[in-house]
């Protein structure tokens, strides 16, 4: 990624010719107090136009994505398409230090896209003075922003959550800004998230104040993490949005090697970027798994891992303290899996304790119930036992499912939380799974 | 556990004004008396609390279900399966009721998870599509008289044989009453058709002949004739299309009468052609067949009497044809007719689909395909309802002739729609064979 671009790869990216041609009166030095490129991976600069502030423009080359402050709609826009015609030209060298402004948007970007863009073995950075300048400039940065977020939390709950109902969805968006600007994105996406609580019918009060209460704990790890344990540590770093390279994750711990029965796969849209989550557990091992791809809105995302199906591979886990994400490091032969063993409602509560002890934080927490849908008191599963979990509320009416149960038992799979269970596979009398 | 309601009430009010309540947890040492910032403590109590909620959480109870019925019929395939998905999925939606009924009567159950999309599906069918309740309710069988006992929504399962359906119930429930009425015992469905006509309204008459013109039958005729002379034009039309379909009806006769008057076969110099000797204009006696004055489809944009010779061809008899020409129906569509070929080829058309006539179908869409390419929108769009009636073989690959090069988009996708239907019945008859 470090060798500057042609003209022509440039002006390839105009998404249309107006923009090509205002773009270039401003692809001029003097239009451009400050500018910065970063190992050849990022540009940004300031331009100055009509307005009284500048424009703030920053590239992201491994995309391309852009982002300026300017109100085009367009990507990318003119600033951003000077920027890249300036840096063509070689008018923008390498630069010491990365502003604010660029760094807190980089490094989301950095937190969303770089485990699924990043080659597998990356190369030794540039310059390793800089590198570990700038590492040292983030974790600043991330311990001011851990510090403004315990300010801000306590000022919730000094000031009483009642209000939070009243509040728009700017009060938790201006938190979670602030945090992207610290380097923390992983923060500023829970924080994003809370939004939608006060909203979430009865008892929200309690759900908002859980989650106020996890992430003062998590600020509290944050800022203690020296007398962490390290899987501990590294589970608080990665929760505050410190992301560990695919290449470093191959390198570290020894893989798993284990027949993987793909149990379930779940889909998220957020902010123009589609996340796979994929659940599988080893046969031999009984070890669960999570194997996250990202894609571009409109791009497909990997269907590699098929639900139903078993495949022979070696993966290799992050480091954390209940170690779930995992990359597939080798694979070997594919085949259907059939019918999961499941387990019981005890079971599944003492395993998700045990979890707990280990990552307070965890909410996800994939598994496998032999149980039979019921509809009273409230959706749930019951099993064998009498035993019963609640169906999340966010699962819907659950028809598929009861429509395939006929009130008969049968294995889920779906991932537990605090709220609930959210169904995600089942598997009918032919052992064939059958996606909820 | 009521410290944590405590915990919740004083962070709503807030540390301002709200004292922290002390936490004790079974296990742990009681918390001293903390120091600090009182909103601080408040959250660190409660965060040690949460962990300890959620990790210490307890089995729910629940009353369990009774068990659905078992379905004795065996499950459609995978392939089928997949092909139910898709049209569920809304490829060739119009093929859903067809994939229905026949599963139904290969004695076929759908996949139990289809289910609730089809009940849905039925349930919002509405006029636009009557027959969709009772084939699902059919092909759903006893999982889905289950998941109906489950959701109201899905009632219309339970098939009501109460009469007080018929007396009481919604416009929708009173024609399920008399479909299901009709199919046990065709004569007292008659007999209570008759016997209300007198006091029904408008609608629900056109109900009335809506339920016989799903399964017409010769006994019909009698009432299907004495509505002809209703007072509301939709009544009256839509029982003289029921009885120009239905084989020996009055109507089908005089309009086979007025047809080989109209429309004769001619051996000329260059071969035989088909000429259309125009008479009077639309008389009261053809109105009353069914027969529309002016243009009969606005999109065809016809003259006058090419509307009047389509709407004799479409209500006709297709036997007449062969039997007054003496050719195989292939042999009649491709003769010769000059500027009424676009009003005849609709109107055969029309004819087909409403006598369900798969020879004329397919001797009409190879005549598109081959033939003189079809020229207005109106004959085109004719052309993909033909494709879903015609013999489903016609599908099956090589069948019918390649289409040309300037073959329009609305006929290549007919054809997609016929292959889709020959593997979808192919499919099901697959199963049934391995069943």
């Amino acid at each position: 990624m470090g060798e500057r671009w042609d003209r022509a790869r440039v002006i390839a990216l105009a998404p249309d010719a107006p923009s090509l041609r205002a773009a270039q009166p401003l692809a001029a030095r003097r239009s451009w107090p400050v500018t910065g490129a970063a190992d050849g991976s990022a540009l940004w600069g300031e331009c100055r136009g009509s307005a009284a502030a500048p424009y703030r423009t920053v590239v992201d080359l491994s995309g391309p994505a852009y982002r300026c402050s300017c109100p085009s709609r367009k990507f990318p826009c003119k600033h951003a398409l000077a920027l890249l015609l300036l840096w063509s030209e070689g008018a923008i060298g390498p630069d010491g230090d990365l502003p604010d402004w660029a760094a807190g948007w980089l490094a989301t970007r950095a937190a969303r896209h770089a485990d699924a863009k990043e080659p597998n073995d990356p190369k030794p950075p540039a310059d390793p003075a800089a590198a570990r300048r700038r590492a040292e400039q983030r974790e600043a940065r991330v311990a001011a922003g851990l510090a403004e977020l315990d300010r801000w939390l306590c000022d919730q709950v000094r000031q009483g959550l009642a209000a939070s109902q009243r509040s728009g969805y700017g009060h938790w968006d201006d938190i979670a800004a602030r945090m992207v600007d610290a380097q923390a994105p992983g923060l500023a996406e829970r924080l994003r998230a809370l939004a939608a609580v006060p909203h979430s019918g009865p008892g929200w009060e309690g759900r908002l104040l859980e989650e106020y209460a996890m992430a003062r704990l998590l600020v509290t790890a944050g800022r203690d993490q020296e007398k962490l344990s390290p899987p501990l540590r590294d589970t608080v770093r990665s929760r505050v949005g410190f992301t560990v390279r695919q290449g470093e994750v191959l390198a570290g711990a020894t893989p798993v090697g284990d027949r993987w029965h793909v149990l379930a796969r779940r889909d998220l849209d957020q902010d123009r970027i589609r996340t796979r989550r994929v659940w599988l557990r080893g046969r031999r091992t009984g070890r669960p798994a999570l194997v996250l791809s990202f894609a571009a809105a409109g791009e497909s995302l990997d269907g590699t891992l098929r639900v139903g199906t078993e495949t022979e591979a070696d993966l290799a886990f992050y480091p954390a303290a209940v170690p779930l994400r995992a990359l597939v490091a080798a694979r070997g032969d594919t085949g259907p899996g059939g019918t999961p063993p499941g387990s019981t409602v005890a079971g599944l509560l003492d395993g998700y304790a045990a979890a707990l002890g280990q990552d307070p934080w965890l909410e996800a927490w994939p598994v496998v119930l032999d149980a039979t849908p019921a509809r009273a008191p409230r959706p749930c599963l019951v099993d064998a036992a009498g035993d019963a979990v609640p169906l999340h509320p966010a699962a819907g009416d659950c028809w598929r499912l009861f429509a395939l149960s006929g009130g008969c038992p049968l294995a889920v799979a779906g991932e537990w939380s605090p709220r609930g269970l959210l169904p995600l596979t089942a598997w009918d009398e032919g052992g064939r799974p059958v996606r909820l | 556990m009521n410290t944590w309601h405590e915990l919740v009430t004083a962070s709503l009010i807030g540390t301002e004004r709200a004292v922290v309540p002390a936490v004790a947890i079974p296990g742990l040492p009681p918390a001293g008396e903390a120091a600090g910032d009182p909103a601080a403590v408040l959250l660190d109590r409660a965060a040690l609390l949460t962990a300890a909620r959620r990790a210490g959480r307890r089995p729910d109870h629940a009353e369990p279900l009774p068990v659905a019925e078992p379905d004795p019929r065996p499950a459609v395939s995978p392939a089928a399966a997949r092909r139910l998905t898709a049209l569920l999925a809304g490829m060739h939606p119009d093929l859903l009721n067809e994939w229905l009924a026949v599963a139904a009567a290969h004695g076929l159950r759908p996949p139990p998870q289809l289910l609730p999309v089809l009940l849905d599906r039925a349930r919002h069918a509405g006029a636009a599509d009557p027959g969709l309740p009772r084939l699902v309710a059919d092909a759903g069988g006893p999982r889905a008289r289950w998941l109906a006992a489950l959701n109201p929504d899905w009632s219309f399962v339970l098939a009501d044989t109460a009469d007080k359906a018929w007396r009481l119930g919604t416009a929708g429930q009173r024609r399920a009453y008399l479909t299901a009425l009709r199919g046990r015992d065709p004569g007292a469905a008659r007999k209570l058709i008759a016997d209300s006509w007198a006091a029904a309204d408008p609608q629900e008459r056109l109900m009335f002949v809506n339920v016989m013109a799903e399964s017409p039958g010769p006994a019909d005729e009698p009432l299907l004739e004495a509505a002809l002379d209703d007072e509301a034009a939709w009544v009256r039309k839509m029982a003289a299309d029921v009885l120009a379909a239905l084989p020996g009806s009055a109507v089908s006769r005089r309009m086979a009468e007025r047809a080989v008057r109209w429309l004769r076969l001619e051996h000329g110099e260059r071969g035989p052609r088909l000429v259309v000797v125009v008479s009077a204009e639309c008389d009261a006696a053809m109105r009353r067949d069914g027969i529309t004055p002016g243009p009969g489809h606005p999109a065809a944009r016809l003259s006058d009497q090419a509307g009047l010779l389509l709407e004799i061809a479409a209500r006709t008899p297709l036997r007449t044809w062969t039997r007054e020409f003496g050719l195989t129906a292939a042999q009649i569509v491709a003769l010769p007719a000059g500027d009424w070929g676009p009003p005849l080829f609709m109107g055969w058309s029309g004819a087909a689909l409403r006598q369900g006539d798969g020879e004329w179908a397919a001797a009409l869409i190879n005549r598109a395909l081959a033939g003189r390419p079809p020229v207005t929108v109106a004959e085109l769009a004719v052309l993909p309802q033909l494709m879903r009636r015609a013999d489903p073989l016609l599908g099956a690959p090589g069948v019918l002739s390649r289409p040309g090069p300037q073959a329009p988009p609305l006929l290549l996708n007919a054809m997609a729609a016929l292959r889709f239907r020959y593997e979808m019945l192919k499919e099901l008859a697959d199963d049934h064979g391995n069943g």
